[in-house]
């Protein structure tokens, strides 16, 4: 199984280090795994016999940049090489889809199969890029795109197959429900936010956390995967959390509920904003946890939580696509 | 949505004065997947051979309440009275920006309009914050169907006055 990484940032070093983590396990495998490329936004490398993991993220580690060639586009690196998948990294774009769409793009018209975390390319284009797989007999796996380490696509998918998903209701962004549980011990909004960046849970801009966009993008992936809806990010109502008052926090609790920013989505909702949550729910968790209700109709509610974001929490969620689709090849 | 109950009912019934009759009377509320709350037989009270019983039960739906009515007629128990049928769904919605008693009392008696209020209930902040007030509003509806209108109303009536409204999880 040859491997190439895409935007080798966090999350494709994490990936790196974990198939070394797990190198026993992998190495048991019939279909061995060795990566025969890696770039990023600066650099590239290659080696069709096989890079090592570890020198990859020293190399990242120590100099910024995980290959000692200047970058050139990403589709020519792409070309330059025999691989079998890709695994896309890159950072999210949700307004044009970023360079991520355009590597998942060829890699699939070439038939390579694709394992991605980027919520752009998938909230924006999901159906192009599902046909795209199917017409060139490739597999297109994003489970880490939503929730991190918690399973949620692939157990929808391929666990609860026998099941209709009649709903699905979540905490899917862990830097808003870090923010909101701050809140209940009092904390005003800003303050709470502050709190959240100092901790390098939210980003200098943290827009895209708080306005919704980044669950936004979740639950789209959600509508299309696991409720066959053939929606993009426009069709989503999206409330954020800005809004949300230090008095709105006390009153709900007053009333022994929080507040969350719930992404849900059905067949005919597909929905972003905060909502009142039951103390004791199990949407009513604190910290950066995600947690998700699927409401199914012979199961009745099951509820999945895991730690959302992360370079090894993510990475899991690829290393467990890859596996699948070595298993699919066998 | 939280269903508090589903539909509380109170009934006064008459069965006969003969051994058996008040067991009788009882089974069926269990064939019509009902829970007997209570029950006050008031063996003292006799009219023309018949003792009045007095049951408080919660039940699903009103089929199954027509069920239970249909079966007890046949068993020849008489209903002189049914009443205090309650369907609830409670709702809530916490409402933040330039609101007032007077602004939240017209858009409740507006939603009163549009859906069948069982009870309000409107809790307003002490603290504001910019300029903004905070108004928490527990309702309950009696009908399922009131609920996807309750909601619909609120986020429209919100929209339009510049409102921010937060409803429940479950509704």
């Amino acid at each position: 199984m040859r491997i190439v990484i895409a935007g080798f940032g966090t999350v494709g070093r994490g990936f790196a280090e974990v198939l070394q983590m797990k190198s026993d396990l992998l190495s048991s495998l019939d279909d061995k795994i060795k990566i025969v490329a890696a770039f990023d936004s600066k650099s590239y490398v290659t080696d069709a016999d096989g890079l090592d993991p570890l020198i990859l993220v020293k190399r990242k580690k120590d100099t910024g940049s995980v290959g000692s060639d200047a970058m050139k586009e990403g589709t020519d690196v792409l070309d330059s090489v025999e691989y079998d998948v890709l695994v896309d990294t890159s950072p999210t774009d949700i307004r044009t889809g970023g360079d991520g769409l355009r590597y998942i793009e060829h890699a699939l018209k070439h038939g390579k199969d694709v394992i991605t975390v980027n919520k752009g390319p998938l909230a924006l284009k999901f159906r192009e890029l599902n046909e795209l797989a199917e017409k060139n007999g490739a597999v297109l796996r994003f489970e880490g795109s939503v929730g991190g380490a918690m399973p949620i696509i692939n157990l929808c998918a391929e666990n609860l197959k026998g099941e209709r998903v009649r709903s699905i209701r979540g905490i899917f962004n862990g830097t808003c429900n870090f923010i909101l549980s701050r809140m209940d011990t009092g904390l005003p909004f800003e303050q709470a936010l502050r709190e959240a960046q100092q901790l390098g849970y939210a980003e200098s801009d943290p827009s895209y956390d708080i306005e919704g966009i980044d669950t936004a993008c979740k639950v789209v992936i959600l509508a299309n995967s696991i409720f066959s809806r053939d929606v993009t990010f426009s069709d989503v109502s999206i409330t954020g959390i800005t809004s949300v008052s230090a008095e709105a926090i006390a009153l709900a609790s007053d009333h022994d509920m929080v507040i969350r920013l719930i992404g849900e989505v059905s067949d005919t909702v597909l929905e972003v904003s905060p909502r009142l949550i039951p103390k004791g729910h199990p949407l009513s968790v604190s910290g950066t946890l995600n947690t998700a209700q699927i409401i199914t109709d012979l199961a009745g509610p099951i509820t999945v939580s895991g730690r959302g974001a992360g370079r090894i929490e993510t990475a899991s969620a690829i290393l467990s696509d890859l596996i699948a689709i070595i298993d699919r090849r066998r | 949505m939280r269903k508090v109950n589903t539909m509380m009912v109170n009934a006064d019934i008459f069965v006969r004065d003969i051994p058996g009759q008040l067991v009788g009377s009882l089974e069926p509320i269990s064939l019509a997947d009902g829970n007997i709350v209570g029950v006050v037989h008031n063996r003292d009270s006799v009219v023309n051979g018949r003792i009045a019983v007095n049951i408080t039960f919660e039940i699903g739906s009103v089929e199954d309440l027509e069920r239970l009515k249909g079966i007890w007629k046949s068993k020849d128990i008489i209903i002189s009275k049914m009443s205090s049928v309650i369907e609830t769904y409670p709702m809530e919605y916490v409402l933040i920006g330039n609101i007032d008693a007077a602004r939240i009392e017209k858009i409740i008696n507006n939603a009163g309009k549009a859906v069948s209020l069982e009870s309000v209930d409107i809790r307003f902040s002490s603290k504001m914050s910019e300029n903004k007030r905070t108004a928490m509003i527990s309702a309950n509806v009696r009908k399922s169907d009131d609920i996807k209108k309750l909601n619909a109303f609120m986020a429209s009536a919100c929209t339009k006055a510049n409102i921010v409204c937060i409803r429940g999880v479950g509704q």
